[in-house]
């Protein structure tokens, strides 16, 4: 019974991006002040109120898939709830994947076999179907001025 | 035809289609063992059962637990293998003559998924789900429906790609998996540990090519966990163990596409016979491998070790993986059963000088089961489930076959009874081989109702000198233990 391991060890690969990219801003698609649009991202059903959500925010389905982020953000988590802003994003289609690095050691920690042991996630809730979100459950509008995306974590 | 007659032969047409059961029983007469993949609807709270033979044994006393797949039918969209029915944990307490059985779904995110769906969306061994379903690890997909065993003070149901299942061994409430290590959060764990007399758990974890050898403590404690390589990527089920070596049977069915479901993954290569590989318990690194001929094979007894170092176990073989391909699926789809050679019960020797003998009991038998005082010890007796004629899938006898003696001690139950796995309960202040009771369960056809017996394990042939019987019948489980009281 390997199948849904050997899938979802597709998934880190693509996840494992977000451990070189968090700290990174990346200019590629930042927005002139007159059409900036931000997101405001909530995270709600932390479990563990410790270390960080550490977020990747793509701009097209190949990079979703494995490329790199427009923006990597770092969020640090006390609590069940925590929220940040995207700031200063072209209006357009996005896609957000994040992990919860739980013991704070900034990587997405996996199993001998390859499988998260912390918990991951995407915008609209995306689920993992027997692999990684995909942008087309995963992608949201993102129009200027303010605008806002809730992910359950847990 | 009129209208009304119409309606009521469509109405009729409907019900026939819509119930895989009465489809293939109203078109071939199928015997009414489908009793024993009927649906659960709901938990069943304590009931006491009404003893209808026998006196039971002033000492025999505890709790007997069953789990096997008990759910397989959905409005929109059913199991299409028997392995892939949500676990429902039995509990049969028994105390001072009296029975009480209560039994509880083991509450699994699969189950939750396919509730809410109304329809059987999540994967499985051999149900292909749906892309609807969210699978983000294997406890997704976890039916915890293999078996049970316990830790410490927790009832754990055991599937055999994913965690452990928590419950309650009174309330049989689900906890959730269990994490030993928050590093091994979601690792497999296979459904068949193997316990030393000293109460230390040995247990695998397959992926491919590479395992995990779990190593318990008697109160269930994580001591040590490593992953091993692996010559192929056998289907394994079960393994077993010595006092001093892990014993793992590596078949010639092998994991060799991605493919959903999973059972369709494998390929039968019987060219590549069998390989057996035995580890030393106290340096993984130490191994060997023994070849011989290719056979399948779900379940093992205990190995032993003699003087000489030869190894030897029992185990059930059969010619190929026909059962778990087709007739599992046969079995839960409403279809005209997948006839298959029934398993063979076999003695395995392993000798120093790498030479492998295979003895058959001369027995058609399932389900082998020792008594556990001497797991990795010398031992002399197996008792097992034999079949009946037809196309009936279950059993319908206990057979103990004595290896020394060469002779078989059997109780035929006759065809109108579905027997389920019997489990050894060493009779209090015994020492002495099989001295003590078999224990188990089956389905009365007649009645249409479970039916717990208890055998002298040492007389089989006599019958049972108790049985009690409950007021439903409870689909066949597969695997189950017994925890004196």
């Amino acid at each position: 019974m390997t199948s849904p391991r050997i899938k979802t060890a597709a998934l880190l690969l693509s996840i494992a991006t977000l451990q070189t990219a968090a700290f990174t801003m990346l200019p590629l698609n930042t927005a002139q002040a007159q059409d900036a649009a931000n997101v405001t991202v909530t995270f709600t059903g932390i479990q563990s109120p410790t270390g960080a959500i550490m977020v990747g925010v793509y701009d097209t389905e190949e990079a979703f898939a494995g490329g790199q982020p427009v923006q990597g953000l770092r969020v640090d988590v006390a609590g069940p709830e925590a929220s940040t802003v995207v700031a200063g994003l072209k209006p357009g289609r996005y896609a957000i994947k994040i992990y919860h690095d739980v013991n704070g050691d900034g990587r997405m920690n996996t199993n001998p076999f390859g499988m998260p042991t912390e918990p991951y996630a995407a915008s609209n809730n995306a689920p993992a179907r027997m692999g990684p979100p995909v942008w087309a459950d995963a992608v949201f509008e993102v129009t200027a001025g303010e605008n806002a995306q809730s992910i359950t974590i847990d | 035809m009129n209208r009304r007659s119409f309606l009521t032969a469509a109405a009729g047409f409907a019900a026939v289609a819509f119930n895989p059961d009465v489809l293939y029983a109203a078109s071939a007469g199928v015997g009414d063992w489908t009793l024993g993949v009927a649906d659960v609807e709901a938990d069943l709270a304590p009931q006491a059962l009404r003893r209808v033979h026998g006196r039971a044994p002033a000492d025999l006393a505890g709790k007997l637990y069953r789990n096997g797949p008990a759910k397989f039918h959905r409005p929109g969209g059913s199991v299409s293998h028997w392995f892939d029915g949500d676990g429902l944990m039995r509990r049969y307490a028994i105390d001072d003559g009296q029975v009480s059985l209560s039994a509880r779904f083991v509450d699994t995110a699969k189950r939750r998924a396919d509730t809410a769906a109304d329809a059987v969306v999540t994967p499985g061994f051999g149900t292909p789900g749906s892309k609807r379903a969210s699978v983000g690890g294997a406890d997704d997909v976890n039916a915890a429906n293999i078996s049970v065993m316990m830790a410490g003070s927790e009832l754990w149901a055991l599937w055999e790609a994913g965690s452990p299942i928590v419950m309650d061994p009174d309330t049989l409430e689900t906890r959730g998996p269990k994490t030993l290590r928050p590093d091994l959060k979601g690792m497999p764990f296979l459904a068949h540990p193997r316990v030393d007399p000293d109460g230390t758990v040995w247990n695998l974890g397959v992926a491919g090519r590479r395992a995990v050898v779990w190593r318990l403590g008697a109160d269930g404690a994580l001591q040590s966990a490593d992953v091993i390589n692996l010559p192929r990527a056998s289907y394994l089920h079960d393994f077993t163990a010595t006092a001093r070596h892990l014993v793992l049977v590596l078949q010639p069915w092998i994991h060799d596409r991605l493919v959903t479901p999973i059972v369709n993954g494998y390929s039968w290569r019987p060219e590549a016979g069998t390989q057996i590989l035995v580890i030393d318990k106290a340096d993984l690194s130490r191994r060997r491998v023994f070849e011989t001929d290719p056979f399948f094979f779900f379940h093992m007894g205990d190995a032993w070790e003699e003087t000489d170092g030869t190894i030897r176990f029992d185990i059930c073989t059969s010619p190929d993986p026909k059962f778990a391909v087709e007739g599992a699926r046969a079995m839960v789809e409403g279809r005209k059963p997948v006839l298959t050679a029934s398993p063979d019960l076999r003695l395995i020797s392993l000798h120093p000088d790498g030479r492998t003998r295979i003895e058959r009991a001369g027995l058609a038998a399932e389900f082998p089961k020792a008594d556990p005082r001497f797991a990795g010890l010398a031992r002399t007796k197996t008792a097992a489930l034999g079949y009946g004629p037809g196309d009936n899938p279950f059993h319908q006898t206990v057979d103990v076959r004595d290896w020394k003696r060469d002779r078989v001690d059997s109780f035929d139950f006759g065809p109108r009874h579905l027997l389920e796995e019997m489990v050894f309960v060493p009779r209090p202040g015994g020492s002495a081989e099989f001295d003590g009771w078999l224990v188990g369960t089956g389905i009365n056809l007649d009645a249409r109702a479970t039916e717990l017996h208890v055998f002298d394990a040492r007389r089989v042939a006599a019958g049972p000198v108790c049985s009690w019987r409950a007021d439903v019948a409870l689909p066949i489980s597969l695997h189950g233990i017994f925890k004196e009281a």
